[in-house]
């Protein structure tokens, strides 16, 4: 292990000012959508104090994947007809896409991969989370699909230089690529991004999609299962080549979490065969 | 690179020099047809190896390769002046074996090799399996292929 690249890593977690940031909005409307009791109005007036972020967000609202048919111009609007949740998952896409859409080095990303790889991740999430009567938290797989590599952005650099050393790693210790980044970095790009949650101030659940993504089984119980709703949609999203870095699919398909969901062999195969179609469906959030 | 021709999961095209058209696989398949003569190519990027009726028939090695071919005998290609490279393929590094989701490369790679096969299309050069992913690029200007995978470049000059 390297230790100056682990005390590196170190330093950057605990300043957090160096880990990327995302407007307060984002927490406060995750939040917000989270609370019985919350009223339209509020979330439409906190949404409407960021006049960019808005315009950005009626667009969203009436692109071919969130459009209901009929033309959304207003934020109340938007909430009448689109519901709470899909508001909150398009203020999500409108915020976190300068953070995700760069150049990933190290892991050999180029500009818009990594954000198109959220993005698909998030959709067949959410698929996966309706089509498994997991409807209720659908919009959390969605959110957790968005976010779920953001350690990658702050881990990218450290592995540029240790790219060798870590596939070696993989290689010699039969592990994953995730778990090679630990032992040569002292940290994986779950860790990180679990970090990057917690600064964002989002909810517990959103962090163990992103903490546990590669390793569902380890989630806490009660977040197993939309742990692994993402990690299967992230798995199927790699093998169809979305997203896909110099990682590879040097990962693992959990076999725990495919039998948590239920999931027939058919199942599966259906939901990576739609795969090509959810991305057309994406062409203009991306 | 002005000349570069993206082609996504389940798309195909035919082009000619001086373009260069790019895809990244995972368990796909990018089957690259080259007519040295008059310098056209075509590639397919295909998700799976049969196609189960009448769906998508760019998604599929079965109907994928025909059509590909197809379209570039249409612009006045000989078939015996054509050849093949393929790549793609992986696995996901670990997985329980009784999954079909872990053949998938594999199987794309089988279907790929039979269709190809029927038109008497030659592979000169394949860069399959493993649990890499890749970025290939096909250089219209001479047939050559470029595969990058897990940080670093082979080239393949066979046409
Ligand atoms: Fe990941
Ligand atoms: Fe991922």
């Amino acid at each position: 292990m390297h230790e100056h690249i682990q005390q590196r890593i170190q330093s950057i977690i605990q300043n957090v000012e160096q880990l990327p940031s995302l407007p307060d909005v984002v927490s406060k409307i995750i939040n917000m959508v989270n609370d019985p009791d919350v009223s339209f109005k509020h979330v439409a007036d906190e949404i409407a104090k960021d006049q960019a972020i808005t315009a950005n967000i009626l667009k969203l609202c009436n692109s071919a994947y969130f459009s209901k048919g009929k033309e959304i111009s207003s934020i109340d609007r938007a909430i009448v007809i689109l519901g709470l949740k899909e508001v909150k998952d398009i203020v999500v896409i409108a915020t976190t896409k300068s953070v995700l859409n760069k150049v990933i080095v190290g892991y050999d990303l180029a500009r818009g991969e990594l954000w198109k790889h959220g993005v698909a991740v998030a959709m067949l999430a959410k698929k996966i989370a309706t089509e498994c009567n997991q409807k209720a938290i659908a919009d959390i797989a969605f959110t957790g699909g968005i976010i779920h590599d953001v350690g990658k952005t702050v881990l990218a650099l450290f592995v540029q230089s240790t790219f060798k050393e870590i596939l070696n790693t993989v290689t010699e210790k039969s592990i994953t690529f995730q778990e090679a980044e630990k032992v040569v970095m002292g940290f994986d790009h779950q860790q990180i991004g679990e970090q990057v949650a917690i600064k964002w101030k989002f909810p517990k659940v959103l962090q163990s999609i992103v903490r546990y993504h590669h390793e569902p089984m380890n989630a806490p119980d009660d977040h197993k299962m939309i742990v692994s709703i993402v990690h299967i949609a992230n798995t199927l999203c790699l093998m169809a080549g979305i997203g896909i870095g110099s990682d590879g699919l040097y990962h693992e398909l959990n076999y725990d979490a495919i039998k948590l969901l239920s999931l027939k062999d058919s199942e599966l195969e259906k939901l990576f065969a739609d795969i090509p179609e959810l991305m057309m469906k994406a062409k203009d959030i991306l | 690179m002005d000349n570069l021709l993206n082609i996504g999961v389940a798309q195909l095209a035919v082009a000619e020099n001086p373009v260069i058209m790019r895809t990244i696989l995972g368990s796909c398949v990018g089957i690259c047809v080259y007519e040295r003569n008059k310098k056209i190519g075509g590639m397919a990027h295909i998700l799976l190896p049969k196609n189960p009726g009448n769906a998508n028939p760019e998604k599929y090695a079965d109907t994928a390769i025909p059509m590909l071919i197809q379209q570039m005998l249409k612009k006045g290609c000989k078939r015996e002046f054509m050849t093949a490279k393929i790549a793609g393929g992986a696995s996901m590094f670990k997985f329980k074996s009784t999954t079909t989701l872990a053949n998938i490369g594999e199987n794309n790679v089988e279907a790929t090799r039979q269709a190809l096969a029927k038109f008497s299309i030659p592979i000169v050069a394949e860069d399959i399996g493993g649990s890499a992913g890749r970025i290939i690029d096909f250089f219209l200007e001479d047939g050559r292929l470029k595969v990058k995978a897990s940080g670093d470049e082979k080239i393949y000059y066979k046409v």
